[in-house]
């Protein structure tokens, strides 16, 4: 029992909150403005507008700089040097995860600063990731050598963006299974987490040997896959090597081509779902499902860590449900093309979704950790108090930088922003898919309807975890 | 006197009308459309 007490607060950092109505009517509310929002997309989109992207190319000379060789090298090298020091201080620091830089760089700083940067200015990870960095010294150090390019196994199609999706569920595992223990936000302990990221070097440099560095980054390169998916969000991107900016929203509709790829938005909606249920809306469940195992004989740890293997697998499955019952009840609309054309068809009106509730849960987080990142952290990575690099050790967090009920109208903000803009690349689908625009709207009903269930959903599990 | 002591727990089915309202919605919707074919049909 006192493993379960020790277990962390939802990893979105809240407080109670003084709101003028309850938090069940801003869930009203919500579901109001998509349901709005859906007759509003009804009556005037009638033609799509996102299947072309509309690209424009930005000046030459800029998009030189930002893409050129001497960008792509420094950027590179301080991917690889921040993964090395993540590393480092993970073997060698404290092991107390607040205090380390390891966690808050790995947890926060990129799997949560990655996405908003990569929906607001394009795909600015991928001159950054290190493993890419790592790939292409040493495949342009063979080509020197062995003067011709490596040849490399052809990647199956089948596979697609599976082991991408798969991978991601491993890491939100590691991070809130695995890591389930006790009284910070990130309970994983720093040499666990450098070891992984060590292991996860030797596994996706392999699979770049094996598969290419470009086509295993597009595939089966777990931040590479999710951190592009969101930038298809953005108005930034890359064409025939050129910068370029495009209509927002619009290359999200062509991500979703290869398998895997409603794995991989799927499983980011419900690893962002679980972590914020596991101390909330499951928080019953799990208590009694290991109870049910330790009674069994299981060891405190191992009936932790099934449990919420087993409740984040359901949760998983609950999501794909949800997205499934909607591509259901558009098929059986007049003139829907084949349920597997529909299924990956519509996959990219959830990417706006997983970005929501990205921002809804962890952005309290992100504020609040940001700060440690850039002063107590990065003066003493190692946490060890024995250096002070930038005059900063001694830094602390302000709490009060933003209020709980700030938090909570940021929340719903995203959620309902999320929500309306998943309606309107639907309906913009529906319209290419169907030709009649009232066909179209009438096929959407149940979209409406997944939007809705994933709204309140949302904002369940975050008022139960404000609570 | 109401036993509202522990009407808290049923808090989360406040957050289910939207969804039923739009899911009824839907499927009233439904059978009226298949009524009016059942009957342009005879």
């Amino acid at each position: 029992m006192s493993l379960l007490h020790a277990l962390p607060l939802a990893h979105a950092l809240v407080a109670r909150k003084d709101l003028p109505i309850p938090a069940w009517l801003f869930a009203w509310a919500a579901s109001i403005v998509l349901i709005v929002s859906f007759f509003a997309l009804s009556a005037a989109w009638r033609e799509p507008r996102f299947e072309e992207e509309h690209w424009r190319p930005i000046r030459a000379r800029l998009s030189r700089d930002l893409l050129g060789m001497p960008a792509q090298l420094l950027c590179g090298a301080i991917g690889v040097f921040l993964l090395g020091v993540a590393v480092y201080a993970g073997i060698h620091g404290t092991e107390a995860p607040d205090r380390n830089f390891t966690i808050t760089f790995l947890f926060v700083t990129t799997w949560l600063g990655f996405p908003l940067f990569s929906v607001l200015l394009g795909n600015v990870f991928k001159p950054f990731n290190p493993w890419r960095a790592i790939g292409r010294t040493v495949g342009g150090g063979f080509r020197v050598l062995a003067g011709q390019r490596s040849a490399h196994l052809p990647y199956p199609e089948r596979l697609g963006r599976w082991p991408a999706a798969i991978g991601l569920l491993a890491f939100v595992w590691l991070e809130i299974v695995y890591g389930a223990n006790g009284g910070v936000s990130v309970g994983l302990e720093p040499h666990a987490a450098a070891v992984a990221a060590l292991l996860y070097t030797l596994y996706t440099l392999a699979m770049m040997v094996l598969f290419g560095v470009e086509e295993w980054c597009e595939r089966g390169e777990i931040f590479s896959v999710y951190f592009g998916m969101l930038s298809r969000l953005g108005c930034f991107g890359v064409s025939e090597g050129r910068l370029g900016r495009r209509r927002p929203l619009s290359a999200a509709t062509k991500w979703a081509t290869v398998p895997g790829s409603a794995a991989v938005v799927i499983a980011s909606i419900s690893a962002t779902s679980f972590d914020g249920a596991q101390d909330g809306a499951f928080k019953n469940g799990i208590e009694h499902t290991f109870h049910w195992f330790v009674d069994r004989g299981v060891g405190l740890a191992g009936a932790l860590h099934i449990t919420d293997t087993i409740f984040m697998a359901l949760t998983f499955l609950g999501v794909a449900a949800v997205y499934l019952i909607g591509v259901r009840g558009m098929s059986t609309v007049q003139g829907a093309p084949p349920a597997k054309k529909l299924r990956s068809g519509f996959a990219h009106t959830l990417i706006p979704i997983a970005f929501a509730y990205l921002v809804a849960h962890y952005f309290s987080l992100f504020v609040y950790q940001e700060q440690a990142q850039f002063t107590y952290l990065l003066s003493d990575p190692l946490g060890t108090a024995t250096t002070n690099l930038f005059g900063t050790a001694s830094a602390g967090i302000d709490f009060k930088v933003i209020s709980a009920n700030a938090i909570w109208y940021v929340q719903v903000g995203a959620l309902v922003v999320g929500h309306v803009l998943g309606l309107t690349l639907a309906h913009d689908r529906a319209t290419a898919y169907w030709g009649d625009y009232r066909q179209a709207a009438r096929s959407q009903y149940w979209m409406l309807a997944v939007m809705v269930a994933f709204t309140c959903f949302g904002l369940y599990l975050l008022s139960v975890a404000n609570a | 006197m109401l036993p509202v002591a522990h009407v808290g727990h049923w808090l989360w089915a406040l957050y289910l009308p939207p969804i039923l309202i739009v899911v009824g919605s839907i499927v009233r919707a439904k059978i009226s459309e298949r009524k009016k074919n059942d009957r342009s049909s005879d």
